[in-house]
C-alpha cells in the first residue's frame, strides 16, 4: 500500500480547513511575529511534514573510508518526503512559504533501524497579495529565524528554499599495528582528515546543486551537521543546511545600524 | 557552630571590623554600587542547623484514626466509603499541615538570617544586598542547616539606622533598576510549607491501581481530589506566609519552587517555598516612554 | 527591550538610595502590598502601557487515568487524551478562579509544568495576575490567561493585539506494529514506513487541531508561541503522546500597528541575557 510520494495522510485535511477559513497558528515568538509582519507578511498556520523510513542495512568495509551511498540516499529521501509534505501543507493554505524551519530525526525504541523525520515550520503569505514562490512555482521554505527573515527583506533579497546537502561517511579503522605504532605521539590521523574533508565537501557540493536548481544566487546561513545517529563512531552524517536566496527588485532599506552599549552584565 | 543567638563566633567580629572588605560581588555588581552611592564594608553571611523530629514518621503505626494537629494548619480528612472490605483497605485518609516542620524551617532560616544581619551590623552598614540563601537537608531528612550570605553596604554620610540593616537577594542593576523605579528594599522573604498527604482508597487506586480492585468498575475517572486538595493547598499556605510577612509591603521577583517526596506506605510529603524581596514604594513610578523596539545584528 | 539607563543620565540614583533608606527607616505604610514573579524590567514594561501587577498566582490539577490504558492496543489512547484534557481545563480555570478573585484583568508569564504518568496526568501552572492600573475588577469568564512573558504581552498590545487564554490540544497513539514478513522485507531496503507515518502523522495532526479548536472556541483569530512536545511516554515506549499549546490572540484594534524597529549593533563582546533569578 504504498503511497505516492507527495499525498498527506487524510487526518491534516480537517485541521488545514480551519487554518483555511481564517485562524492562523504559528511557532513563532511574539517578537518573530511582530518582525514577520514588519516584513510585510502574515502568518497563516503551522505546517509540518514527516515520514517515518526505514534504513537499510549497508555493509560497509571496515578497513576503508567511504561514502555509505544508500544511507545517504535514506537520509536524503527521508528528509526530503517530511520536507515535501511541509510544503503542500503551506501550498495547500496558499502559503507563499514557510519560515522558521526546523528539521528533527527521531528514534523510537520498538523501531529499530527506523527513524521519523518530521519538518516544522510557520507557513506565512504576503500582504500586498503579490506572490511569492519561488522560481519552481512552489511556497519557498527557509530555516531563517523570524529576525533574520526581517533583515534579509532589508537587504532586496528574498529566500527561495531551505537546500541541504547530505554525505553518510564511513571512516576506515586504522590497522591494529598502525595504531600501536603511533600510540603517544602527536601525529596527524591522515585517514580522519581525508575522510572528513571528503565527506563535508560531498554535503557542500550537493546543497549547492540545490541552490543552483532553484536558480539562487546565493546561500545564507549556512550550517553543516555532523551526527552518528545510531551507527557507532566511524559512521558519521554530514548535513549541510542553509536558505538559497535570490535578489529581487524590492529596495534595499537596510539603515545604518545604531551602535549601543548594553549595560546589562 | 554551637554560637547562642545572639553571640557571632570570635573570627565574625574580627573579620567583619578589620580594614580591607571582602565581598561576594561580580564586577558589575560592584560598579552598580558605587553609582548607587552604596560602598560594601564586607562580607556577612550567617549559618544555622536545626533539628526536627518527624513525630512519628509512619501512619500505619498509629492507633488512633486521627493524627494530632495540635498548632492548627490545615487539616482534613478523607473516608472511605465502601464499609469493611479487608484488613488492607485504607478506610481513611489524611491531609495535613505539618506545622512543626514549618515552623523548625523558619525559625533555622530566620536565625540564619539574623545572624548574617548582626555581622553586617557590627561592620556599619546600611543593608545587605545580593544575598544567597542555601539549604541542604542532612541526616536523612531530619537535620536542616541554613546559611546566607551576603556583602554588607553602607551609605556614607547617611544617618545610622535605629533598626537591623535593610537585607534583598537583588545586587549591581537589578537594584539600581528597582530604586530608579522608586522602590526601596526591605527584607529577603522566604516561605516554606509542609502538607503530608496520607492517602486513603481511592486516591491509592488512582495513583498505584492497587488496593481496590474489586471496586475497580465503581470509579470512574476523575480528579486525584486528595491531590489536588493537598498540594493546591500547600502553595496558598506558602502564598498566604508570604504575604503575611509584607505588612502591607510589596513582593517582588518571587520564585516559587515546589517539590515532593514520598515515604514508605504511600505518603507523600508536598513541599513550596516562596521567596522574594520586600520592598516599599517610595516614590511613584514616573511616565514613562514606551520603549522602543530594536532588532539586534548579531 | 526597554532602553537602559546610560552612563550620563539625569537619574540621580544615588539620591535615590538614600530617599530608599529613609522610607525604610519610617516603616511600613498603610498600602496593600503586590505579589509578583516578574522582574523590575517586566513591571516596566507592564507600566509603560499602563498596566501593574496584581498578585502571583497558581492553578492545578492531577486527573487519573484508568489502569489498563496503556497496554498496548491500537490507534488513539483517548483514555489519556481525555485524561490530559481535563487537567488543562480544570487547572486553567482554577487559575482563572484565582486571578478574577483578586480583581485581576488576566495572567501573564504563566508556566506551564505537565507531567504525564501511567496513572494520571499533572498540570501544575503558575503566573501573575495583572490589570490595567487602577482598574476594578471584571468578570472571570473575561480574564485571559497567557504563557507570554510580561514584555511579548507588552509588545503584543503595543502592536494592536490582545491575548485571550492558553489553547492546548494533546493526542495519543500506539505505535502500530509490524508483521514479521515485513520485517525480513526491510531489512536491506531504504523504504518509508507508512503505516507507522500514517499513525503518527495522524496523531500530531490531531493535537493540533484540538488546539485550534480550543482557540476558535475562545473566539481568536490565532494561536502565537505554539510549542509542540512529542514523545514516547516513560513508562511505556510503544505509546506515543503529542501536545501542542500557545497563546490565543486576536486583534484589538481596527489593524495591526506596526512597531517599526531600530536595528543596532551591540558593541559587547559578551551578549548576556537579562535573568529574573536572582537567587544562588
Amino acid at each position: 500500500m504504498a503511497k505516492e510520494q507527495g499525498d498527506l495522510p487524510e487526518a491534516t485535511g480537517h485541521r488545514l480547513e480551519e487554518l483555511e477559513k481564517g485562524l492562523f497558528t504559528s511557532d513563532l515568538s511574539v517578537n518573530e511575529f511582530l518582525l514577520v509582519k514588519e516584513a510585510g507578511f502574515h502568518p497563516v498556520g503551522f505546517v509540518m511534514g514527516s515520514s517515518i523510513y526505514h534504513i537499510g542495512i549497508q555493509t560497509r568495509k571496515w578497513g576503508q573510508s567511504q561514502e555509505l551511498t544508500k544511507l545517504t540516499e535514506a537520509m536524503y529521501n527521508a528528509r526530503e518526503l517530511a520536507m515535501t509534505r511541509m510544503e503542500e501543507e503551506a501550498a495547500q493554505l496558499g502559503a507563499d512559504g514557510v519560515v522558521g524551519v526546523r528539521l528533527d530525526v527521531n528514534y523510537y525504541e520498538w523501531g529499530s533501524d527506523a527513524a521519523e523525520f518530521i519538518a516544522v515550520g510557520t507557513a506565512v503569505k504576503a500582504e500586498d497579495g503579490v506572490s511569492r514562490l519561488n522560481t519552481l512555482g512552489k511556497p519557498f521554505t527557509s530555516d531563517l529565524s523570524g529576525q533574520d527573515f526581517w533583515t534579509l527583506s532589508q537587504t532586496g533579497y528574498a529566500p527561495q528554499g531551505l537546500v541541504m546537502g547530505t554525505c553518510v561517511y564511513h571512516i576506515a579503522h586504522r590497522g591494529l599495528a598502525a595504531t600501536l605504532g603511533s600510540a603517544g605521539q602527536n601525529v596527524e590521523l591522515p585517514n580522519f582528515t581525508q575522510a572528513l574533508y571528503e565527506a563535508r565537501e560531498l554535503a557542500m557540493t550537493r546543497m549547492q546543486d540545490e541552490a543552483n536548481r532553484l536558480g539562487a544566487t546565493g546561500i545564507v546561513g549556512v550550517r553543516l551537521e555532523e551526527k552518528s545517529h545510531q551507527w557507532g563512531s566511524h559512521t558519521i552524517e554530514f548535513l549541510a543546511l542553509g536558505t538559497a536566496v535570490d535578489k529581487t527588485g524590492a529596495p534595499v532599506t537596510l539603515t545604518r545600524p545604531t551602535t549601543i552599549i548594553s549595560l546589562d552584565n | 557552630m554551637t554560637s547562642e543567638p545572639t553571640d557571632l563566633p570570635e573570627a565574625a567580629e574580627r573579620r567583619m571590623t578589620s580594614g580591607a572588605f571582602t565581598s561576594g560581588l561580580s564586577v558589575a555588581d560592584f560598579a552598580a554600587c558605587l553609582e548607587m552611592g552604596l560602598e560594601p564594608v564586607g562580607f556577612a553571611q550567617g549559618f544555622c542547623a536545626m533539628q526536627w523530629s518527624p513525630l512519628g514518621s509512619s501512619m500505619s503505626n498509629a492507633m488512633s484514626p486521627y493524627r494530632s494537629t495540635t498548632g492548627g494548619g490545615y487539616s482534613e480528612m478523607f473516608n472511605c466509603p465502601h464499609g469493611f472490605v479487608s484488613n488492607d483497605h485504607r478506610q481513611w485518609g489524611q491531609n495535613y499541615e505539618q506545622t512543626w516542620y514549618e515552623s523548625a524551617w523558619h525559625t533555622g532560616f530566620d536565625a540564619a538570617l539574623q545572624r548574617m544581619v548582626e555581622e553586617a551590623t557590627e561592620a556599619g552598614a546600611h543593608g545587605v544586598v545580593g544575598v544567597v540563601d542555601s539549604q541542604q537537608v542532612m541526616g536523612d531528612g531530619y537535620l536542616l542547616e541554613f546559611h546566607l550570605s551576603g556583602t554588607a553596604v553602607k551609605i556614607p554620610g547617611a544617618p545610622a539606622l535605629q533598626q537591623a540593616p535593610f537585607t534583598t537577594y537583588l545586587a549591581g542593576q537589578r537594584l539600581a533598576k528597582v530604586v530608579e523605579a522608586g522602590y526601596a528594599p526591605v527584607g529577603v522573604v522566604a516561605t516554606l510549607s509542609s502538607v503530608r498527604m496520607w492517602p486513603f482508597c481511592i486516591t491509592e487506586y488512582q495513583l498505584h491501581g492497587s488496593g481496590l480492585s474489586m471496586f475497580a468498575t465503581g470509579v470512574s475517572t476523575s480528579e486525584i481530589d486528595q491531590v489536588v486538595r493537598a498540594k493546591s493547598y500547600s502553595r496558598q499556605i506558602a502564598r498566604d506566609a508570604a504575604k503575611h510577612a509584607l505588612h502591607g509591603d510589596s513582593l517582588h521577583g518571587a520564585r516559587v519552587t515546589t517539590s515532593e517526596r514520598e515515604l514508605g506506605q504511600g505518603e507523600i510529603d508536598y513541599h513550596t517555598v516562596i521567596r522574594g524581596n520586600r520592598i516599599r514604594r517610595f516614590q511613584d513610578f514616573k511616565a514613562l516612554p514606551v520603549p522602543q523596539p530594536t532588532v539586534r545584528l548579531s | 527591550m526597554s532602553a537602559l539607563t546610560p552612563p550620563n543620565s539625569e537619574v540621580d540614583l544615588a539620591g535615590a538610595m538614600r530617599a530608599a533608606l529613609a522610607a525604610y527607616s519610617q516603616g511600613p505604610g498603610s498600602g496593600k502590598g503586590t505579589t509578583s514573579d516578574l522582574s523590575m524590567d517586566e513591571e516596566l514594561n507592564l507600566h509603560a502601557i499602563g498596566w501593574e501587577p496584581v498578585e502571583f498566582v497558581t492553578g492545578l490539577s492531577v486527573y487519573s487515568t484508568p489502569p489498563m490504558t496503556w497496554s498496548w492496543g491500537q490507534g488513539e489512547i483517548s483514555a489519556a487524551s481525555y485524561s490530559h484534557e481535563q487537567a488543562f481545563q480544570l487547572a486553567m480555570a482554577r487559575l482563572h478562579r484565582q486571578a478574577a478573585s483578586v480583581g485581576a484583568h488576566g495572567v501573564v508569564g504563566v508556566e506551564v509544568e505537565r507531567s504525564i504518568h501511567a496513572s494520571h496526568t499533572e498540570i501544575s501552572l503558575m503566573g501573575t495576575a495583572v490589570r490595567p492600573v487602577g482598574a476594578a475588577a471584571i468578570d472571570a469568564d473575561h480574564v485571559f490567561t497567557s504563557d507570554l512573558s510580561a514584555r511579548d504581552f507588552t509588545l503584543l498590545m503595543l502592536a494592536g493585539w490582545e491575548p485571550l487564554g492558553l489553547a492546548a490540544g494533546a493526542s495519543f497513539v500506539f505505535a502500530p506494529r509490524r508483521s514479521m514478513g515485513a520485517v525480513m522485507s526491510q531489512q536491506t531496503q531504504n523504504v518509508e514506513l507508512t503505516n507507522f507515518t500514517e499513525a503518527m502523522y495522524s496523531a500530531r495532526e490531531t493535537a493540533m487541531e484540538r488546539m485550534q479548536s480550543a482557540a476558535l472556541a475562545m473566539k481568536g483569530t490565532g494561536v502565537v508561541e505554539v510549542k509542540v512536545f512529542e514523545g514516547p511516554m516513560y513508562f511505556a515506549s510503544h505509546a506515543v503522546g503529542f501536545t501542542a499549546w500557545g497563546t490565543v490572540v486576536r486583534l484589538r484594534e481596527e489593524q495591526h500597528r506596526h512597531v517599526s524597529p531600530t536595528m543596532v549593533v551591540s558593541l559587547d563582546d559578551v551578549d548576556i541575557a537579562f535573568s529574573a533569578d536572582t537567587l544562588g
